[in-house]
């Protein structure tokens, strides 16, 4: 029978978790929600149909939609900010 | 969006959930809400698309006011990174392949098991400390210690003097123009394709010639499937999980070449990239395959339209976003050309003419893509506009490889890729 050896893991391990990252919203009356349109087909359309449910459904007050010049690129800098100041909630999409 | 105090949420069609929660945990916000549509998504008709909306929007409005209670720091956190962990295992090489298969550590290829003795030998090849993180690897953004880095080279069978290489690679790969992200965890077959230049590719017999791309050098095999390794197990891309391609490619095992400098009739790559002829570089490049451009002939216009004809693919990522793709002249057609009075720029600029498609052989969505991708370069783009493979000439990069023979090859590149070139440190 095989004794045995000593061998490293070869895997890092994942990085500390930096920060709370969840914020709840009180209520969606009244708030601001944008979307970052991750230009994959169809996604737009996604924003729309979401856009004015949230507005006739949910009250929300105003939507602002962004779209990325493509999926697999962040958003610019200038987006992210203009989002961040206009915006209670913001919601992007991932995947085909 | 979350680090910038606000709430977000994620739409993500249910094949992606697993990679969207694997990116959440390793950038740190692993308790965001996604809301899932069912996949694939691109495909339904706008009618289907209104039910869908319709019925995950309750879902959405649920999701953005949930308060979730945080979950315990040490749930996430990992002791701070130092030195790598040495574990027991049976002293088998079968077992010890096992064990590393079954925690999905390995590429499906058998293993040389990464001993503290074969380690420590390779890491007598930096004059790095073993701690020294080289880079982040994404998706998963673990830390590429030199230690690692070395781990995973032993894994691949390198030979120790091989870690300098792999430590220019991994610092290479994670330079942001590289887009790793991307590349990593697309659903397109992407591969990171090596390409060593300067003296150290005769010092380590890194193949340049016949069959370069092929099997049969200890180097190219094993360098390539070391950085394979190195995103798989540092970078977090496993298959199905984090990597989400399609199919993949041959070259996710290994990919890895030098440039036949003794061949070319031009300055090479690296000297190209600004660096002296006697540096060691390395190249990395987001590749989605090769494709073979087999001609003989006299002329050399003749090649370059083949060469033109043959880079064409309406739908590739090139042509949608303007990329950055590579061609490799075998040293018949790089000199045929040479012959003719042509620098390697002069080629770039031909290559760059002869490529160009008309926008109308796109179609749908594809069409759509290219419109958007390159409005800001090119204005309006009608189906009759002439689209270039990449927004300049200079953009196309071109090698000469390989042995005898009438076969260029031509590989295009992930989206928004740009590959990058750096040099080879040695210890001494």
């Amino acid at each position: 029978m095989a004794g045995s050896t000593l061998v490293y893991n070869p895997v890092a391990p994942p990085p500390a978790e930096t920060q709370a990252s969840r914020f709840a919203l009180d209520r969606l009356a009244g708030k601001t929600i944008g979307f970052i349109d991750n230009s994959k087909p169809n996604f737009n359309f996604l924003v729309e149909d979401l856009s004015e449910l949230l507005v006739t459904k949910y009250g929300v007050a105003r939507v602002v939609k962004r779209r990325k010049r493509s999926a697999s690129q962040g958003a610019p800098d200038e987006v992210m900010r203009e989002l961040t100041e206009q915006c209670d909630a913001v919601i992007t999409g991932s995947g085909d | 969006m979350a680090k910038r105090g606000r709430t977000a949420l994620t739409v993500c069609s249910a094949s992606f959930i697993g990679l969207g929660r694997a990116q959440q945990k390793a950038l740190g916000s692993p308790d965001l809400p996604i809301a899932v549509v069912p996949h694939p998504f691109g495909t339904r008709s706008r009618e289907e698309l209104r039910e869908i909306a319709s019925s995950c929007a309750d879902e959405i409005a649920r999701l953005l006011c949930e308060s979730v209670p945080r979950a315990s720091k040490s749930a996430y956190e990992q002791a701070s990174i130092a030195r790598a962990q040495l574990i027991e295992v049976p002293d088998d090489l079968e077992e010890i392949n096992k064990y590393f298969i079954q925690r999905r550590w390995a590429d499906g290829l058998i293993i040389a098991p990464p001993t503290a003795e074969r380690v420590e030998r390779m890491l007598r090849h930096t004059r790095r400390a073993p701690e020294e993180v080289v880079a982040k690897i994404a998706p998963g953004f673990g830390a590429a210690t030199v230690e690692l880095i070395a781990i995973n080279a032993v894994m691949a069978g390198c030979h120790p003097e091989y870690l300098p290489v792999l430590i220019a690679a991994a610092e290479a790969v994670a330079t942001p123009q590289f887009h790793l992200q991307a590349i990593q965890a697309t659903t397109n077959p992407a591969a990171v394709w090596l390409i060593v230049n300067g003296p150290i590719a005769k010092w380590l017999e890194v193949n340049s010639g016949s069959n370069c791309l092929g099997q049969g050098a200890w180097a190219n095999a094993t360098l390539g499937r070391a950085l394979r390794l190195i995103l798989q197990n540092i970078g977090g891309a496993l298959p199905g999980e984090m990597d989400r391609a399609t199919q993949g490619q041959p070259g996710k095992y290994t990919f890895c070449c030098a440039e036949n400098e003794d061949a070319s009739p031009w300055e090479p790559l690296h000297v190209e990239r600004g660096y002296a002829v006697d540096t060691s570089t390395v190249t990395v490049v987001g590749a989605l395959g090769t494709w073979s451009m087999n001609m003989t002939a006299k002329q050399p216009e003749e090649v370059i339209a083949m060469l033109g004809d043959t880079m064409q693919y309406p739908a590739s990522s090139d042509y949608i976003y303007g990329g950055a793709p590579f061609v490799i002249l075998s040293p018949q057609h790089a000199n045929l050309f040479h012959r003719a009075g042509w620098s390697k720029a002069q080629v770039k600029e031909k290559l760059w003419e002869a490529s160009k498609i008309r926008a109308g052989r796109s179609r749908g969505s594809e069409f759509e893509r290219m419109a958007t991708g390159r409005r800001a370069e090119l204005g309006e783009i009608g189906p009759d506009t002439r689209v270039p493979i990449t927004e300049r000439p200079e953009h196309i990069s071109v090698i000469v490889a390989g042995g005898p023979g009438a076969h260029s090859v031509f590989v295009p590149v992930s989206a928004h890729t740009r590959s990058v070139t750096r040099e080879v440190v040695l210890s001494e």
